[in-house]
């Protein structure tokens, strides 16, 4: 029994501990699988990624070409295709206080010792507002504009704190030249007073601004007129000054100049508002234009205009006949010559010495209708044509002109009109007589606008020969670059102030045409309250101020513009020669 | 016989199938790879092109218009060109060596060189003169020996007779055969 029962009992324990045996083999067995079946789901997955990403294309997210290299705005070139204004992938200066940690000093210098190491990179900027800002602690710009160069020292100084955002920024490599013509672009993006509004749109859509835009400003020639006018408004301590080259058969701008400029890249609150005593002063803001926005009298420029309405009408068909140079009394009122060359005057005389008498009785006998129908047609009682937002609307005498009206007018008081009013009218007067907008744009031929018809051929023929003997004999002298055939006229008038014209302030103008024996261009230069000093020989007219800017320029674009200077060739005076003294 | 040889059959597809797929896939990576590689590309370019921009707007900024007429001033004083530094055509060329009409201005004075007295070497043609530093040149051409009776080098020198390309010819004495 004894044997049995232990016999039984070990039998039972060895077949607990075989069943046991088999489920833990199984377990462990189940175990390895569920592994396997675990490593074979991980591989499986992984090949399946490998085909995904072999075979799909599931690659980072492109961008074709074009969309990459798309400015962010579009450039502005000028007509031979050099950058004016392009978008400009700039470094700025951010000051991030969290950079390092959230709490805790943000810089491991001082801050003093920042600003000092900023400012030794930066050595305009304020080293002690510098300093308060790093203090302050709260993250704003130190500076918009950094260069490459100035980035990677700024990163030596080893400031987390300074970050280096890269940001897309509008730059115009010409710097401060044709600002008014560029204009510029605000922090919103926004084009602002020049082309930058005026193409805003066309600049802005993605769809355009991949194409860069030409101007038909050429940037030497540009940039010759703004050295030539700086030189000739500091030699006079003049105000302002303005110039414009504009061709005569286009009507396109070659260069727009308004002095004192503004720098486009840095655009401060002074350069688009002025102080209350600077306007009680007659000055403007930098950002003013004077070319197209500022309207003035432009007194003696107005006369060839009056002649050539005069030619055209018939009322003077004998040039030599004499005309009365005695002081014309109207009402109360005289018109006098400023330095009177005789009782009489022929009318080559009258503009070689700019009499305003015999100007005025020659508008007398045209009537007033018609020189006003001459001045309309010219453009002078609407705003200028030009691109620019900045359009002045000319002081206009109105419907019904009197006799004293229409006297004025003819030698350019009493209308006040913009300097580019006045260059597109005499391109018109010497270039056959076709008056045509003034544009901003380059044009192609095919573009070109058929223009309206103001003088007669011949009519613009003789004026050719009138302006240049101006330049020749008259108060022009000193425009008369050697082989470029210079023809123009002085004008200076004095501005109107509180109670009638200040005899102390003046406008002197100089408008002129080149070559005269086939026009090309027209020159406008401009000096707003120019000062009698040395290099004007104590005159303060345009014949020593203006007329030397055109006499220096004109040679210097000439060539750029196409035309050569030549000894050997020049308007036929011969039959007009006799009826001016040799001796003046 | 027949089972076998269709299992053989089947055997021979799945193993064009496999073989197929295989070579659709290595061929399916190898356009993957490429186009990435083209993508990769195209970044270097994009990353170029935008460094040229960089340094283009850069140059323009530094050679601007008003620097440059400051340059002009200070440094180089170059100024326009005048009327008297042009010519028209061939017919105002001739004109300065015309010969002078009565009562005509001082004539142009034309640079010429000092002649032998004795005239034997009138006639002679001059010595070429290497107009950088007025040394003698002879013209190698002259050493070389006239062309060959054989075809070969007939054909080689008309070969070179109408070769576009031609090899310069004249060169400076050197120091020690000028001065012997």
């Amino acid at each position: 029994m004894n044997a049995l029962s232990a016999n039984a009992a070990i039998a039972t324990g060895r077949v607990q501990l075989v069943t046991f045996r088999r489920q833990s083999l199984a377990m462990a067995r189940w175990r390895v699988l569920w592994i396997a079946v675990l490593f074979g789901l991980i591989a499986a997955a992984a090949v399946l990624r490998i085909f995904y990403l072999g075979l799909a294309d599931h690659g980072p997210a492109r961008t074709s070409l074009e969309q990459a290299l798309l400015p962010s705005r579009g450039e502005i070139t000028d007509r031979n295709g050099v950058p004016l204004a392009r978008a400009f992938p700039a470094y700025a200066l951010w000051y991030n206080p969290r950079a390092m940690s959230e709490s805790g000093s943000p810089l491991v210098k001082s801050p003093q010792e920042v600003a000092a190491r900023l400012a030794a990179i930066f050595p305009e900027i304020d080293e002690g507002r510098i300093a308060d800002k790093l203090a302050s602690g709260t993250s704003g710009y130190l500076r918009r504009r950094v260069l490459p160069e100035d980035a990677n020292k700024v990163q030596a100084i080893g400031e987390l704190a300074l970050e280096m955002p890269r940001e897309n920024d509008r730059h115009y490599p010409q710097g401060m030249l044709a600002a008014h013509v560029l204009g510029y672009v605000d922090a919103d993006g926004q084009g602002k007073i020049g082309m930058e509004q005026v193409l805003q749109e066309q600049l802005a859509d993605p769809a355009t601004r991949g194409e860069s835009v030409p101007l038909s400003i050429d940037i030497r020639v540009q940039g010759a007129l703004e050295d030539e006018l700086r030189r000739g408004m500091l030699a006079v301590n003049a105000m302002g000054a303005a110039g414009i080259v504009l061709d005569v058969d286009t009507g396109e701008v070659m260069a727009l100049a308004s002095l004192p400029e503004f720098d486009p890249n840095a655009v401060t609150s002074e350069d688009l508002v002025q102080s209350e005593e600077a306007a009680a002063r007659g000055e403007t803001p930098r950002a003013f234009n004077r070319v197209t926005n500022h309207v003035y009298e432009l007194g003696s420029t107005f006369k060839p205009l009056s002649i050539a309405a005069a030619i055209d009408a018939g009322v003077i068909r004998d040039f030599s006949k004499r005309w009365n140079a005695e002081p014309v009394e109207v009402g109360r009122f005289t018109i006098r010559d400023l330095k009177p060359k005789g009782e009489t005057l022929n009318i080559p005389e009258a503009l070689i010495y700019s009499s305003n008498t015999v100007t005025a009785r020659v508008a007398d006998e045209l009537g007033a209708d018609r020189l006003r129908r001459t001045m309309m047609d010219l453009g002078m009682h609407e705003r200028p044509y030009i691109e620019l937002p900045a359009r002045g609307h000319p002081i206009w005498p109105g419907d019904d002109w009197r006799r004293l009206r229409n006297m004025t007018v003819s030698y350019g008081h009493g209308i006040a009109v913009t300097p580019l009013h006045l260059a597109s009218a005499y391109a018109a007067m010497v270039n056959g007589g076709i008056w045509r907008p003034a544009t901003l744009n380059k044009l192609e031929t095919a573009d070109i606008p058929r223009g309206r018809r103001v003088y007669k051929s011949s009519t613009s023929a003789r004026m050719r020969q009138l302006l240049r003997m101006i330049t020749l004999y008259g108060t022009g002298k000193n425009a008369d670059a050697p082989g470029f055939r210079v023809g123009g006229k002085t004008g200076s008038a004095e501005k109107p102030g509180a109670g009638g014209y200040r005899r102390s302030s003046l406008v002197s103008t100089f408008a002129a045409a080149f070559p005269m024996d086939r026009p090309r261009y027209v020159v406008i230069a401009m000096l707003d309250e120019p000062r009698g000093t040395v290099a004007s020989s104590f005159q303060r007219t345009a014949g020593w101020n203006a007329a030397p800017i055109v006499g220096r320029l004109v040679p210097r674009i000439g060539p750029l513009l196409g035309v050569r200077p030549d000894d050997t060739r020049d308007v036929d005076l011969s039959d007009l020669r006799p009826l001016v003294p040799e001796k003046h | 016989m027949i089972e076998h040889g269709s299992r053989l059959r089947q055997i021979g597809w799945v193993a064009a199938l496999a073989s197929c797929c295989g070579l659709f896939l290595a061929l399916s990576f190898q356009v993957h790879a490429v186009k990435s590689e083209v993508l990769l590309a195209e970044r270097q370019l994009i990353a170029l092109k935008q460094e040229t921009l960089m340094l283009e707007t850069e140059f323009q900024a530094r050679a601007n218009q008003r620097q440059l007429a400051n340059w002009n001033a200070v440094e180089f004083g170059y100024q326009a060109p005048r009327a008297d530094q042009y010519l028209e055509n061939e017919r105002q060329l001739a004109s300065l060596g015309s010969s002078l009409g009565p009562a005509a201005p001082s004539p142009i004075r034309i640079a010429r060189a000092d002649l032998p007295l004795d005239g034997e070497l009138v006639d002679a043609p001059r010595e070429m003169v290497s107009p950088v530093s007025g040394k003698p040149v002879t013209l190698a051409m002259n050493g070389v020996e006239p062309a060959g009776t054989g075809i070969a080098e007939t054909l080689g020198a008309m070969i070179a007779e109408v070769s576009p390309v031609r090899t310069a010819n004249a060169r400076t004495l050197l120091d020690a055969e000028a001065s012997e």
